[in-house]
């Protein structure tokens, strides 16, 4: 049985704009990353499943049961963190997440039990019981968290879980979303436009483009090793590959970067010859992976995809 | 291991007092949607009261609470002092003597309980668990409407005890107030569905606060002030219903027809009208008022 299972899932908003498109794709349980350009169709995607808004035409299964029919059933097993800000200000996160606990059929003595336990795994201690209007962004965005998981989901839906945070507030929330997913066993579905991201923490891939489905495989087939060495170095890079070609390896520059083609371990002591002999500022040495980028590579639209 | 046990014991290796419970899955019951909505209709009416908030917000609640009971309380204390005086209130006209308050909680809280979780987006959380739509529309609605029956049932128990107790028989004025239970119970039960039921429609039409608070005063003070200049200005049968356009009229002869006697300075003697009318105008204004919410919330985007 799949998680997810859709059958040419069609949202149209109005007449003019195609959201999904005939959407077909099954889902297993893992960390699932669904990565798309903005407006791409994820978040609409992600309200269908949740029973949020109808599908135009086609269907589309959670668990098993049908999304039009049994939206309140699916619920109780689905957390949700959605895109934008949904959180109040007036509250205290305690509070909060208690109340959602509730919404999602807790007992009142379990859903505070919980609060606390969730609180503590995404990172909220003493702060949670000021009101949430004074909270940081990456604070809210724990919030978020918790309370899409206060009720041990058995799928947890995230739209961009990452947005607003800066750096360091990124690598712990993907930190978190990998260990919900790994360590608590939830089956997680990550929308994200930052392929780097998906690739980080997600098991398997879908790539939709214009509400139609672009991909749909386990990340590994992505990401396997090319035999390709890049060279990156500060300058010179021109100059490098000529010299690497003398030598007779298979080389290009490509803009600060020179790639090489390694079938197999004699050109590594090559490069490093030639990079100290020619005296360049070494910054990167590193093994080249097919990248997801290349997945939209094809289809010609990269300008959203990072 | 319980989690207790897991609680007092370190982890293995552990160099400091880190204490990692890991993560807990939860096998207890999920009591579903019904439980879910009567959550929300407890959590919504303590929020109308301000209770679990900031001190900031229980000011105008309980600040309103406080004058609608005072005028009642003064007039029970003047009937124990001197007894036999005639008090100017009673179960008939005190709500509609009062009606500003009851008007004002209404375009306090009813945006208080709604606008901030469209504000701030917190209905697509709502909408994505246990409840339906509808539920959750419902559930505010039972929590404004039970709101005011507690605030207008308030200064009708002050009236119930002052009578009472200034009673020289306590026991058979007892007996004698008792009778007017319906009216004591009526007539807040008949104020609070309908007021709740306006004041939602309106207030669930915008996330602003502010619009909210002054679009439900502006339908009062408009319907009360067309009423009254139609029936001041107009001839014959108009300035006779001219009334009825005015909600508080309305819902002053439901309580005349259902539950009460008629006060004298009320415009609903003066329409020659069957009472019944009152009722059925009211009860088709909170249908259409309901139907308002609950459309508004299928609609409304999450």
């Amino acid at each position: 049985m799949p998680l997810i299972s859709t059958r040419s899932l069609t949202k149209r908003y109005g007449s003019s704009v195609t959201a999904l498109d005939e959407l077909t794709l099954d889902v297993e349980p893992g960390i699932i990353g669904l990565v798309g350009a903005n407006g791409a169709g994820k978040s609409t995607l992600l309200k269908i499943l949740l029973g949020l808004l109808p599908a135009t035409s086609g269907s589309a299964t959670v668990m098993d049961m049908d999304v039009a029919t049994r939206g309140p059933e699916i619920r109780q097993f689905v957390g949700y963190l959605p895109e934008h800000d949904c959180l109040p200000n007036d509250v205290s996160a305690t509070d909060f997440v208690s109340h959602m606990g509730r919404m999602a059929g807790l007992p009142a003595a379990a859903a505070r039990e919980r609060t606390a336990e969730v609180l503590r795994h995404v990172g909220l201690y003493e702060e949670r019981y000021r009101p949430i209007g004074g909270y940081s962004t990456g604070m809210k965005q724990r919030v978020k968290l918790a309370q899409a998981i206060v009720h041990d989901p058995k799928l947890l839906l995230l739209d961009e879980p990452t947005n607003g945070l800066d750096p360091a507030g990124r690598d712990e929330m993907l930190d978190l979303v990998h260990r919900t997913g790994t360590e608590f066993g939830i089956a997680t579905v990550v929308a994200s436009h930052l392929l780097g991201e998906i690739e980080r923490v997600c098991t398997f891939l879908l790539a939709i483009d214009a509400g139609k489905l672009l991909q749909s495989a386990p990340i590994s087939s992505f990401v396997e090793r090319t035999g390709t060495l890049g060279v990156e170095v500060e300058e010179g890079a021109d100059a490098l590959a000529e010299r690497l070609v003398a030598a007779g390896l298979t080389a290009r520059a490509d803009g600060r970067s020179v790639l090489v083609d390694c079938p197999d371990e004699r050109p590594y002591d090559i490069v490093r010859d030639t990079v100290d002999e020619m005296g360049l500022a070494l910054t990167r040495l590193e093994q080249r992976r097919h990248r997801l980028e290349d997945l939209f590579r094809v289809e010609g639209r990269t300008d959203d995809v990072a | 291991m319980t989690w207790r046990e897991a609680a007092v014991a370190p982890r293995e290796s552990a160099t400091g007092a880190i204490y990692d419970l890991g993560y807990q899955g939860y096998d207890g019951p999920r009591l579903g949607r019904r439980a879910a909505v009567a959550t929300l209709f407890w959590a919504s009416l303590r929020a109308a009261f301000g209770l679990g908030r900031s001190g900031r917000s229980k000011i105008v609640p309980w600040g309103l609470t406080a004058v609608i009971v005072v005028p009642a309380a003064v007039a029970g204390a003047i009937q124990a002092i001197a007894p036999g005086g005639l008090s100017p209130f009673n179960y008939d006209n005190y709500l509609w003597d009062l009606s500003p308050i009851l008007a004002l909680f209404v375009a306090a809280q009813a945006p208080e309980l709604v606008s901030s979780d469209q504000r701030n987006h917190v209905l697509s959380l709502y909408f994505s668990h246990a409840l339906a739509r509808s539920d959750y529309a419902l559930a505010k609605l039972g929590a404004l409407a039970a709101a005011l029956f507690i605030l207008a049932l308030a200064p009708l128990l002050v009236i119930l005890f002052a009578s009472i107790f200034a009673a020289s028989d306590v026991v058979a004025a007892s007996g004698d107030q008792l009778q007017n239970l319906p009216q004591i119970i009526g007539s807040p039960a008949i104020h609070a569905v309908p007021l709740a039921a306006l004041g939602l429609a309106i207030a669930t039409f915008t996330p602003r606060r502010a619009y909210a608070t002054g679009g439900i005063i502006a339908v009062y003070l408009v319907t009360g002030a067309v009423g009254s200049i139609l029936s001041e200005a107009g001839r014959g049968r108009l300035s006779q219903v001219a009334p009825l356009l005015n909600p508080w009229v309305l819902l002053d002869g439901t309580r005349d027809w259902l539950v009460g006697n008629t006060i004298p300075d009320s415009p609903v003697p003066r329409a020659h009208l069957d009472l019944w009318v009152f009722g059925v105008l009211t009860a088709a204004f909170t249908m259409i008022a309901i139907g308002a919410v609950l459309w508004r919330y299928r609609r409304i985007a999450a």
